[in-house]
């Protein structure tokens, strides 16, 4: 195999892009979101029925017409938005469309188990194959896309953003699975917003910017501002801000104490044990951990989205005691929350950037019973030029514009109902670099303005980068908090997988002390 | 949520109830054995919901009650389902009744039934419409090509120097449909400047025969008379003509003639319906015909029984005659 | 979404972007086209007699009732629900109507909010099935459309209930009289002030929509209504109170059927034990072919006004043409397929794709310029 060459002259979303993937080779394809990266990807994979240019598979011209025809060619795609039936078992889904099936022509349930349990092996997950995937994580539903991706012969696989729902420990996983692809001669297209994965696992990257082609760099000789510099079109000078360092007598605005939550394998939530967090006004407080550590139950707990009944603890907010009944009463009562899956979560994807906008703040625009549509709209405006949205006009479908822009219109309907505590789960997933420092900025300004903000992120430099103060989690537990001057990736890592700490209930309160002390 | 909580308490002592009382309506029925000289007669009815069906249950139970000896079990309803039916029967087999009426949804499908207990020695009394089998006791109608001739010969009589006419018909593959069409066309054929300008499937229902006369209207046809396979048909075309202004002109005949507040006798009364037709139900001969058969005594196999003319004349009388309502 | 990522990639050459503009006009225009059509086909057809007032009237005010059903149903299907049991919930309404009229003799100002009243619970019940015990909307109103229906057979002993009582002198009483306000054909309000008067189910119906379209663009409730049709995690994260939404809707379908069941009752001078039976087929179709989406959070009852009009007139048009029974069945399928393509610009485009891409392969060394 020798590569693919292709050009797409006149297109608005993509014009004139060439792209050479060896066989054994992972290619980073960078740029910031709405360069056209996933456009490209999907023309790869045969999701586009139409499109300009050539393509060639091991020298032989190619025409991709649909995606079942990619996959017979050996092209393989993983989506940014996992593609998985969630009420069917992680067998049935890795061997969807390429069922093993018996003489008689029924399905072999047995060899489709056996199969299946391989390929996951081969992810290096261990999941019993007769499980649901709505049963799973996203980050084994991540593996098991690609485990999926798999089980086909292979030649091209095309990986959209893969790691952006993963933690540290699960990309170590995935990267010794791509490691191991290319040594078999595959050639893999990798995506992805976080340069220092690309340091790792890319021997070649190309960059795009505004669906254009801007130049391929051997990945060893490319230095990262060259890159940055590529992608943006302007140098950048510092990647995330400095925040200042809060007073450590400022009021406490958010203090939850003994905070649990029971736990719900039907919809896999874990549960919480006796979690004590608090954030002063002006604060911002990170919260790491693993996946399935239950960062995200803290946030939800307190913001009421699993019903007073689950949660117990005490929470107060501005020393008043504070009970989690329900996002409306949370909102009410000044806390606003950026869910973890923008999609699924935080947008009616196919609606207006204003209805989605003004959603949770109808109330401060009623009159006379109506929506009054002129401050709506004004409001509206104000926050969308304040948070720099990228979009043609407030009234522009929202699943129309890129990852960057959607989160921040999350954030703008977030601001509209004026909060005074502010939760942020993975605020920059799926986000391109210049979003990403716009919303640290906006973050930052937020906590100047005396905002207490709590904030779940995978990626670790942006945690250490951003906030005052870590707090880890290990399977629903505090496992360490640390202070800005204290903490580092390592004693991060470290507490977040200090499982045999917690998994002794006897000790776990001691542990949790001596990693205090530390 | 303490709401939450008294909705489903609500939904838990609706599921109690629910068996217990089916537990009290099949009581009576366990002792289904023809010992000591009771008996114990079903009936299964093709569709309730219809008032002509309605109008021959009362009636059924009714004449029933005359008989000191026989049992009449609850009704049975198939709501115009044929598998439903079949089930029914065969239930009703199973439990050993000592005869069985029943008013078949369509003939096909409850043939092998009525075969079953035929077989199992029980007298099967068929009403109105036939089964594709003679292993029956007795069968007891009416002819619905004599319905539409009927209604035929009164048009040609109302007039005389011919005129436009308009049909409206019931579901057109229902065979009292199909019947009194055929009945009617060769009636008026008797008056050759008679024309049948106009007719449309309303459904035997109301609301589409006024929606239909209403645009027959529109389109400017001249109408002498509406002729409707039945007396809500026949009540909907004069409901449609009386809002054009047009129902002084024009005459309307209708078939079915029950009894009842809403139906075709009352309007025939009123003046609304030049005449209509009293199709039976059957009720009365059918009690009759059980009550022999569970004496052994002799019937005829094959009873048609006559289709009776409501005019202004004997509306009144003719609803006094067939008002069942007190008996309900 | 994707239909609109395709957009970015799959349209190139600007020769192209006059016809795309063509096509996504057709698509704003949506289900105007089709009424457009059945307008102009009935005028070219039967010009005078299908524009007379009458003749409209009589087209609308037949079903009426059934837009009034498919205005509640729209505000269901917006928030992804669907209620089955509207035409069992007129059905009862028409006959507890009749039977308040009858047997109590209550004024027609007395009827109508005891009717709504009772449609109003019955939504109620549905709400409650649908939130609180979980049930999915489609199997609950299922069931109640059994229950309903039962009630209401139940109550009227199969036996159908004129709404033209007589009094002792023979003549109409007056509740029978004025009750006959609410459709009886051949009866209008205003009779004298406004020509030849109002007909009632057609101003009952517009008022409805005019109202409904009101409510669903000018107020929180309408926006949280497409919200949680659209996206209902997103809505709920967002603070709307979806279950309290849902029961809301489904109250007022209910409510909306029990306006319609006096209609229902006085349009054909009686409360008939089946009244109704699949009138939410209907109801369901007036608001697709209005462009509302069974996935939810997309639709309007401006879009179902025009779904109705579209249904009621072509049966209109096809009867004055007397269009045999059996071929109109076939046309109004048809209609209904050819709307729902209307309103998916993409899938048209889809099929231009399609064409473009077999008339490419049929050339194949024409295009393609290789880097």
């Amino acid at each position: 195999m020798r590569g693919i060459g292709k050009s797409f002259p006149g297109v608005r979303a993509l014009a004139g892009v060439r792209l050479d993937v060896h066989a054994g080779e992972v290619h980073a394809l960078l740029g910031e979101n709405g360069a056209g990266k996933s456009t490209l990807c999907n023309v790869l994979s045969g999701a586009f029925g139409s499109y300009e240019g050539s393509v060639e598979l091991a020298g032989e011209p190619v025409a991709l017409h649909s995606p079942g025809h990619a996959r017979r060619l050996g092209i393989g795609m993983i989506h940014q938005e996992l593609t998985l039936v969630p009420d069917m078992s992680v067998a049935d889904n890795i061997l969807l469309g390429a069922e093993p099936r018996t003489r008689l022509g029924r399905v072999d349930a047995r060899r489709m188990r056996d199969r299946a349990a391989t390929l996951l092996a081969d992810v290096g997950l261990r999941l019993d194959p007769r499980q649901p995937v709505r049963q799973c994580r996203i980050a084994e539903q991540q593996l098991i896309e690609l485990a999926k991706a798999l089980s086909g012969d292979l030649r091209v696989l095309i990986m959209d953003e893969p790691t952006s729902a993963l933690a540290d420990a699960e990309v170590r996983r995935l990267f010794a699975v791509i490691r191991t692809l290319t040594a078999r001669g595959v050639a893999v297209v990798y995506i992805s917003h976080r340069l220092e994965e690309l340091e790792e696992i890319a021997d070649t990257v190309t960059v795009l910017r505004d669906g254009g082609y801007v130049g391929t760099r051997a990945m060893a000789g490319a230095d990262r501002a060259e890159l940055i510099g590529m992608m943006v079109g302007r140098p950048l000078g510092e990647l995330y801000p400095r925040p200042a360092s809060v007073a450590a007598d400022a009021p406490v605005r958010l203090r939850a104490e003994r905070l649990t939550l029971t736990g719900d394998t039907r919809t896999g939530r874990t549960a919480l044990h006796d979690v004590d967090v608090h954030v002063r006004a002006g604060e911002i407080v990170g919260l790491a951990g693993l996946m399935g550590a239950g960062r995200t139950e803290v946030l939800e707990s307190v913001y009421g989205a699993h019903g007073p009944r689950a949660v117990t603890g005490r929470v107060t907010l501005d020393g008043v005691p504070y009970r989690p009944r329900s996002p409306r009463w949370a909102i009410r009562h000044g806390l606003a929350m950026v869910a973890e899956d923008r999609k699924a979560q935080s947008l009616v994807l196919g609606n207006t950037v204003r209805f989605n906008a003004s959603l949770a703040a109808l109330a401060r625009f009623r009159r006379y019973g109506r929506v009054d549509r002129r401050a709506e709209g004004r409001a509206v405006d104000e926050q969308v030029a304040a948070l720099r949205v990228r979009t043609p006009g407030t009234q522009a479908v929202v699943g129309t514009l890129s990852g960057g822009n959607q989160q921040k219109v999350v954030l703008a309907k977030c601001l509209l109902t004026r909060p005074s505590v502010l939760l942020l789960d993975e605020p920059t997933r799926g986000v391109d670099v210049g979003a990403k420092a716009e919303i640290y900025a906006i973050c930052h300004r937020l906590a100047e303005q005396g905002t207490a903000i709590l904030m779940v992120s995978s990626e670790l430099p942006e945690l250490l980068a951003l906030c005052d103060r870590i707090v880890v989690l290990c399977e629903g537990r505090v496992t360490a908090e640390l202070d800005r001057a204290e903490a580092t990736q390592e004693r991060i890592l470290t507490a977040a997988m200090a499982r045999g700490t917690v998994l002794t209930r006897t000790a776990a309160g001691r542990t949790e002390e001596e990693v205090h002390d530390r | 949520m303490r709401l939450r909580t008294l909705a489903s308490l609500a939904a838990l002592v609706l599921a109690g109830a629910v068996p217990a009382g089916c537990a009290s309506t099949a009581s009576p029925t366990t002792g289904g054995g023809g010992s000591g000289g009771h008996f114990v007669v079903a009936y299964s009815q093709s569709n309730n919901a219809e008032p002509y069906r309605a109008q021959l249950n009362i009636q059924l139970q009714y004449f029933m009650k005359k008989y000191k000896d026989v049992t009449l079990l609850p009704i049975a309803d198939a709501k115009q389902s044929s598998a439903t039916q079949v089930s029914q029967v065969q239930q009703f087999v199973q439990r050993k009744v000592n005869a069985l009426i029943v008013s078949p949804n369509e003939p096909a499908p409850l043939t092998a039934a009525v075969k079953q207990a035929c077989q199992a020695k029980i007298p099967v009394v068929i009403l109105d419409r036939s089964v594709n089998t003679d292993c029956y006791s007795a069968f007891i109608g009416g002819d619905n090509y004599v319905a539409g001739k009927k209604a035929g010969e009164l048009a040609v009589k109302l007039l005389p120097n011919g005129g436009t006419v308009g049909e409206l018909q019931g579901i057109l593959s229902d065979q009292p449909q199909i019947d009194r069409d055929r009945g009617f066309r060769d009636a008026v054929k008797a008056n050759p400047k008679i024309r049948i300008s106009v007719h449309r499937e309303a459904k035997w229902l109301k609301d589409d025969a006024t929606r239909i006369t209403g645009q027959w209207l529109a389109q400017g046809q001249h109408l002498d008379l509406v002729y409707a396979q039945n007396d809500p048909m026949a009540l909907g075309a004069y409901l449609a003509a009386s809002s054009a202004g047009k129902e002084k002109s024009m005459k309307f005949i209708g078939t079915d003639g029950l009894a009842i507040p809403d139906g075709g006798i009352r309007a025939v009364q009123q003046g609304q319906l030049a005449g209509t037709f009293i199709y039976p139900t059957c009720a009365k001969q059918a009690a009759e015909t059980v009550n022999a058969l569970l004496h052994h005594r002799k019937v005829a196999k094959k009873t048609t029984l006559d289709i009776v003319a409501v005019t202004p004349d004997n509306a009144a009388q003719m609803y006094r005659d067939n008002d069942f309502s007190k008996f309900r | 979404m994707t239909g609109d990522a395709t957009t970015a990639t799959a349209e190139g050459p600007t020769r192209l972007v006059g016809w795309r503009r063509a096509v996504s006009l057709l698509g704003s225009l949506q289900g105007y086209i089709g009424l457009v059509l059945v307008l102009a086909f009935g005028i070219v057809t039967r010009g005078g007699t299908f524009l007379s007032q009458s003749n409209l009237t009589n087209a609308v005010g037949a079903f009426a009732s059934r837009g009034i059903l498919a205005v509640g149903e729209t505000l269901v299907i917006l928030t992804a629900g669907i209620d089955l049991s509207v035409g069992s919930m007129l059905g009862l309404a028409s006959m507890v109507s009749a039977m308040l009229l009858v047997n109590q003799n209550l004024p027609p100002w007395v009827i109508l909010p005891a009717c709504m009243l009772c449609g109003a619970v019955m939504g109620l019940a549905n709400g409650i099935g649908t939130t609180w015990l979980r049930i999915q909307p489609f199997v609950m109103t299922l069931a109640t459309l059994s229950v309903f229906r039962g009630i209401d057979r139940q109550l009227s002993d199969n036996v159908s209930v004129g709404t033209q009582v007589a009094g002792a002198d023979g003549k109409l009483t007056g509740n029978a009289d004025s009750f006959q306000l609410f459709g009886t054909p051949g009866h209008n309000l205003f009779t004298g002030v406004v020509g030849a008067g109002v007909y009632y189910p057609v101003l009952a119906f517009v008022v409805v929509c005019v109202v409904g379209q009101l409510a669903l663009s000018q107020t929180r409730f309408g926006r949280h209504v497409y919200a949680v049709g659209g996206n209902e995690a997103a809505a709920r994260l967002s603070g709307v109170n979806t279950d309290r939404v849902k029961i809301a809707v489904f109250t007022l379908c209910g409510l909306l059927a029990g306006f319609a069941g006096p209609i229902d009752a006085a349009y054909s001078a009686s409360a008939d034990p089946l009244a109704g039976t699949s009138y939410e087929l209907d109801a369901i179709a007036a608001a697709v072919i209005g462009g509302a989406s069974l996935a939810g959070g997309r639709g309007s009852i401006v879009g179902t006004f025009v779904g109705a009009l579209i249904l009621t007139l072509l049966d209109n048009v096809l009867g004055l043409n007397a269009v045999s029974d059996n071929l109109q069945l076939i046309i109004k399928g048809c209609i209904v397929v050819v709307a729902v393509v209307l309103q998916r610009p993409d899938l048209l485009r889809g099929a231009a794709d399609f064409v473009r891409r077999v008339a490419r392969r049929g050339a194949p060394a024409s295009t393609g310029r290789s880097s």
